[in-house]
């Protein structure tokens, strides 16, 4: 196969800190290698842009804190494996050679989704024993419940096109096709797939109707998460073929025959099920040009079939994984003393409820500070080991603090916890601070019946949050105003009396303006 | 994959007849064009539908026997039980 590859031209290549210049007039995907391991991938062409003599390609922005020092820096030609630029490179000021590793002093490389990861090809043979070991379990646990699963992704693709895992992938994938034809019942399948292993002991993670990872704990202590994506078959209509639809990427005509019954491929060594034409579905994922590798692959996903698996299945994790991000550093942190004014408000009005329930907790400042001055005090949030280091105190202090996980985007969810609430009695105190702002019109809906519910037997909705039009959150600013004529508008159209409402300016820090801000109290008539 | 995935930069000739095009059809393109819009938004509000009817079909055949059950143990273990699971 080699010898048919036609080897790409790069002339007048130099390197400095913020990437790669050179001239090239065909595209071709082309390693980057320091002192001999590969680091990065990148097509020459559709990864670079336009510069004074050539082209361009910018380091990854997750590569740039390791040029520091020098390396030996080779390009290198992946499907024909020819360098073709080799040179001693050195970066900022750092002296000693460049070190593209974690803090433990592991090998470090970017996955074909430019991650920076320990991939396959930084791995020895025994390295990847526990992972091999994972998905075994994972598929057995799978099977029990009732779904022959199969490896798929870049993972079918190494065991087919191989015999083994793809040195620049970093993670295993496992699929399934549904029996079901329609996707109400293929999801029904999945949550009822997901009960089962955690009832078999594991740990998951949902990531839509679809998909979820199973994290299992692997010999050596280490926790690891397979991803398993679930598809169906939807029949064909009026002639048209049967489409296959497979959570991620995946929407194709499809033959069930070509799934099932399962035949077996070979992984690493190891005898795994397949699907029974798996170069079907391996075209169905990559295109026709499945066997040619390609460590720097985009999907080029059709729009049409992003909508479908967008509509049918996703929608459950809005805002999720960026709050996951920004407490991630913050789990074992104590959040600053002080209350919110919401929270002193509260107590003002108040006094200390008997129940109070903190929705969308965060970190649980406020959470503590009710629950030091004797309430009982339900922390919900959907990352709730942000409050880790509150959770801990509390404990230690005896005080009466449970966190529990909510999604408000999620019926299953928020109808499970407003159940419990509204099942156990009393009036209760339900503050919402900035939460509004966190999440979107499903959720804010869903806010508002479940507070319905959980002031059944009474009590009363305190809310603050950024008043105004609002805008596309970013980065660094996970929090959008939202306007307060929408915020009562709703809340009256679900049977709500508004019994408080002030506008004010939150104080930001010293000297800086305020933002607007609307406080309200809420209560329903019983 | 498909000629339909590769909608990024449109040429200026394209850009050009979509204007000529436009300004010639006396707004019909654009009535066309925002009622294509509203029939997307409509087909992904039925298709949002799906998860939401799988969600409250599970929560009624998870929950509603023991919350009907009135025994308050047996809610609150089928509660935990239910919410391990949605995570």
């Amino acid at each position: 196969m080699t010898a048919a590859v036609p080897l790409p031209r790069v002339e007048a290549v130099s390197i400095d800190d913020r990437g790669l210049s050179f001239r090239a007039t065909q595209d071709d995907v082309v390693d980057v290698c320091f002192d001999g391991r590969r680091i990065w991938s990148f097509w020459l062409l559709r990864d670079s842009e336009p510069a004074a003599g050539g082209r361009f390609a910018a380091w990854p922005s997750q590569l740039t804190r390791f040029l520091q020092g020098t390396t030996q820096l080779s390009l290198v030609a992946h499907v024909a494996d020819v360098t073709l630029y080799d040179a001693e490179v050195g970066f900022g000021a750092g002296d000693g050679r460049v070190a593209v590793v974690d803090e433990d002093g592991r090998p470090l490389g970017l996955d074909k989704s430019n991650r920076i990861s320990q991939t396959f090809d930084t791995r020895t043979p025994e390295q990847v024993v526990p992972l091999l070991d994972s998905i075994e379990a994972v598929l057995a646990a799978l099977k029990t419940a009732g779904i022959e699963a199969f490896p798929a992704y870049g993972t079918l693709l190494g065991a087919v096109r191989d015999g083994g895992l793809i040195g620049h992938d970093s993670d295993a994938d496992l699929g399934y096709v549904s029996k079901h034809s329609h996707p109400v019942d293929a999801i029904r399948e999945s949550f009822e797939l997901q009960r089962r292993l955690t009832e078999l002991g594991f740990a998951t993670d949902r990531y839509s109707g679809m998909a979820f990872k199973v994290d299992i704990i692997e010999a050596d202590g280490a926790s690891r998460g397979l991803d398993v994506f679930g598809g169906y078959i939807a029949p064909g209509v009026g002639g048209a073929p049967p489409m296959l639809y497979l959570m991620g990427e995946i929407g194709a005509p499809f033959e069930p025959s070509w799934i099932y019954p399962l035949g077996t491929t070979t992984l690493e060594g190891r005898t795994l099920p397949a699907p029974a034409r798996p170069e079907k579905l391996l075209e169905a994922t990559y295109g026709p040009g499945w066997r040619v590798p390609d460590p720097a692959y985009q999907f080029t996903t059709p729009r049409s079939t992003v909508r479908r698996l967008d509509g049918w299945f996703r929608g459950q994790r809005a805002q999720r994984n960026v709050w996951e991000r920004r407490y991630g550093t913050l789990r074992t942190v104590m959040p600053p003393e002080e209350p919110s004014a919401l929270a002193r408000f509260v107590l003002e009005s108040e006094g200390v409820p008997p129940q109070l329930v903190d929705l969308g907790a965060g970190r649980g400042a406020d959470s503590l500070w009710f629950a030091r001055q004797g309430a009982g005090v339900i922390a919900l949030d959907f990352v709730t080991a942000a409050s880790g280091a509150v959770q801990q105190l509390a404990a230690a202090e005896g005080l009466d603090l449970t966190v529990r996980w909510i999604n408000l985007v999620s019926l299953r969810s928020w109808l499970a916890e407003g159940a419990r609430l509204a099942w156990t009695p009393g009036p209760r105190v339900l503050m919402a601070n900035q939460l509004i702002g966190a999440t979107n019109e499903i959720g804010r809906a869903a806010a508002w019946q479940f507070a319905r519910m959980a002031l059944r037997d009474g009590g009363r909705l305190y809310l603050e949050f950024w008043r105004g039009e609002p805008r596309e959150r970013t980065v660094t600013e996970l929090l959008s105003p939202v306007p307060d004529e929408t915020v009562v508008a709703e809340l009256v159209a679900r049977g709500a009396v508004i019994v408080h409402r002030e506008n004010l300016d939150e104080g930001t820090a010293p000297g800086k303006p305020g933002r607007p801000t609307t406080r309200l109290v809420a209560e329903w008539p019983r | 994959m498909t000629p339909e995935t590769h909608q990024g930069s449109t040429s200026l000739r394209q850009r050009v007849t979509r204007k000529v095009v436009r300004a010639a059809s006396g707004g019909v393109i654009d009535q066309l064009t925002n009622r294509i819009d509203e029939l997307e938004a409509e087909v992904q509000e039925n298709r949002n539908l799906n998860v939401r009817v799988a969600e409250l079909v599970d929560l009624l055949t998870e929950l509603m026997l023991p919350l009907a059950s009135q025994d308050r143990a047996a809610i609150e273990a089928a509660l935990a039980k239910f919410e391990r699971s949605v995570v």
